[in-house]
This record gives C-alpha cells, sequence and structure tokens, in this order.
C-alpha cells in the first residue's frame, strides 16, 4: 500500500490521492487545492493546529511532536 | 533484487523487533536487550548491529505499531463507518496489540522523549479518524457541544483506564469483555 510521503496516511482508494489521481504520491490532505503539494510550513502549521484541535495538547509539545513525525516523512527530509 | 545477505539482515531485523514486542508486552519496558537476545536467540551484539541503543530499538518497535495501527484503521475507515463501528474498529485493533499497549499506556511516562513523540502520533491517526466520523455524523446523531479534544480524550481515557485497571475488571481480555458497554455507553455520554 502506498503512504503519503507528506503526512504518512495510507492511501488505498482513489479518493485518499490528491485530485483523485493514484499516480500522485500526496493524499488529498496533503494537497492545496490546485493539486500542487503544500508546503512544509504550511503543513506543517496544519497538522499543529489539528493535534491541538483533536487532542488539546499544549502549543510546544504539539509542535515537537509533529516536527518529529515530519522528520520521518521523504517529502520533509531536506527540511530538517 | 536484494543480495542474500540483505534479505538475512531485514529478516534479523524483523526477528528482533518480533521478539521485542513479545517480551516488552510480557515484562514491560525494563525488560533487558539480554533478554530479548536470549528470546531471539541471537548474540546481544546483534541487537545493537540493527540498534545502536534500547532507545532506537523502542522508538522504531513504536513507530512500526503506529504504522501497523494507521493502517488497519485507514482499511476499517473505508467501510461507510459510523460512531459505532469507528469506536469497535478502535477496540478491535487495541485488542490485537492488546498486551503490549497496556505496558505502553502504563509505563509511557518514563520512555524516552522521542518515544512519547511517536506515541502522540499514534494517537493522532485515532483522533484523525475520530474527528472525521464525527463531522460526517453530525447531520444524523445529535453531538453535545463539547470541544473536539474533550470528545476524544474522554474516549482515550474511558478505555485506558479499563486497560490499566484490566484486574478490576475481569482475569481475560478487558477490552473484549467489555467493549459493546463502553461503546454503547460513551456514545450515550456524548449524545444531545
Ligand atoms: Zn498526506
Amino acid at each position: 500500500m502506498k503512504t503519503c510521503i507528506a503526512c504518512g496516511m495510507p492511501m488505498k482508494k482513489e479518493s485518499d490521492f490528491a485530485m483523485g489521481d493514484t499516480s500522485k504520491d500526496y493524499c488529498v490532505y496533503c494537497a492545496n487545492s490546485d493539486g500542487t503539494m503544500q508546503s512544509f510550513e504550511e503543513k506543517k502549521q496544519s497538522l499543529i493546529n489539528f493535534t491541538i484541535k483533536t487532542q488539546g495538547l499544549d502549543q510546544s509539545v504539539a509542535e515537537k511532536a509533529v516536527e518529529n513525525m515530519m522528520r520521518q516523512l521523504p517529502a520533509w527530509k531536506e527540511c530538517f | 533484487m536484494k543480495t542474500k545477505r540483505q534479505i538475512q539482515k531485514e529478516a534479523t531485523r524483523k526477528l528482533i523487533l518480533d521478539t521485542a514486542y513479545q517480551v516488552y508486552a510480557d515484562e514491560g519496558f525494563a525488560a533487558t536487550t539480554n533478554k530479548i537476545a536470549k528470546a531471539a536467540n541471537v548474540s546481544h551484539g546483534t541487537i545493537f548491529v540493527h540498534f545502536p541503543t534500547v532507545e532506537c530499538l523502542i522508538i522504531c518497535l513504536l513507530e512500526r505499531f503506529g504504522s501497523e495501527i494507521n493502517e488497519h484503521l485507514h482499511i476499517l475507515s473505508e467501510k461507510d463507518e459510523n460512531l459505532e463501528t469507528f469506536l469497535a474498529a478502535h477496540i478491535n485493533v487495541l485488542i490485537r496489540y492488546e498486551d503490549f499497549y497496556k505496558r505502553l499506556i502504563s509505563e509511557i511516562n518514563s520512555l524516552p522523549q522521542e518515544a512519547k513523540y511517536v506515541f502522540i502520533n499514534i494517537q493522532s491517526v485515532v483522533s484523525f479518524h475520530l474527528n472525521q466520523v464525527i463531522e460526517r455524523e453530525k447531520d444524523k446523531i445529535a453531538i453535545k457541544d463539547i470541544p473536539m479534544h474533550i470528545i476524544f480524550n474522554s474516549w482515550l481515557g474511558l478505555i485506558h483506564y479499563y486497560l490499566t485497571n484490566n484486574y478490576l475488571f475481569t482475569v481475560g481480555s478487558v477490552l473484549t469483555e467489555h467493549k459493546d458497554e463502553l461503546i454503547l455507553n460513551y456514545i450515550k455520554l456524548i449524545e444531545k
């Protein structure tokens, strides 16, 4: 199974992929409305906000957890 | 093409991870690498060829565990799931790893900092799915006006309480035996 290079989500059905395009390496949640992949800063911010919203984490903890996760992902290797 | 040597190396790495998983599930994270080496039938040094430190081994194990949960939940979420089926899917995934997960949540505070971040990210996958289900179900069932993180943390708090205090409720698998009760009543709590 393919996993999104930018967030690690498994991608199986067409609707998981950016623009429903299964040749893409990133998922629907990591795409801008024009289909391009979100930037590092955009993705990081949205993941931090999401973690705080759904888990109630302290801002600094959320930041570190998100950075830790992004560091493992192929899309952001050069950002660290 | 992988060489024979590479295949062998990967197999040993997998064996160490599988064994560490079992040893930690049985004894907790204080179990020594010596013990893991013996159980895996490899030399102590072999473990450190693959994992330079115990921290690396634990983090790698947690990452593998996290991606397995991620995959299971993702596959289950493909079906047209509702709140009840999602909560059941979450519990079913945890039942597969119950002993290990129990150790993990009981000992997380004493694990290395990086392991804690991996743990948060494991929970993020669950909160992602729960959030999606809640958003989707909003029109069908009335959910109380509670912030999303309280909805999620209450669910996690409930199942973690039952898991860490397993002995209060049963001698067997607490999740297997109390699954239906927990799901049904949790939904009642958050429903308007
Ligand atoms: Zn993605």
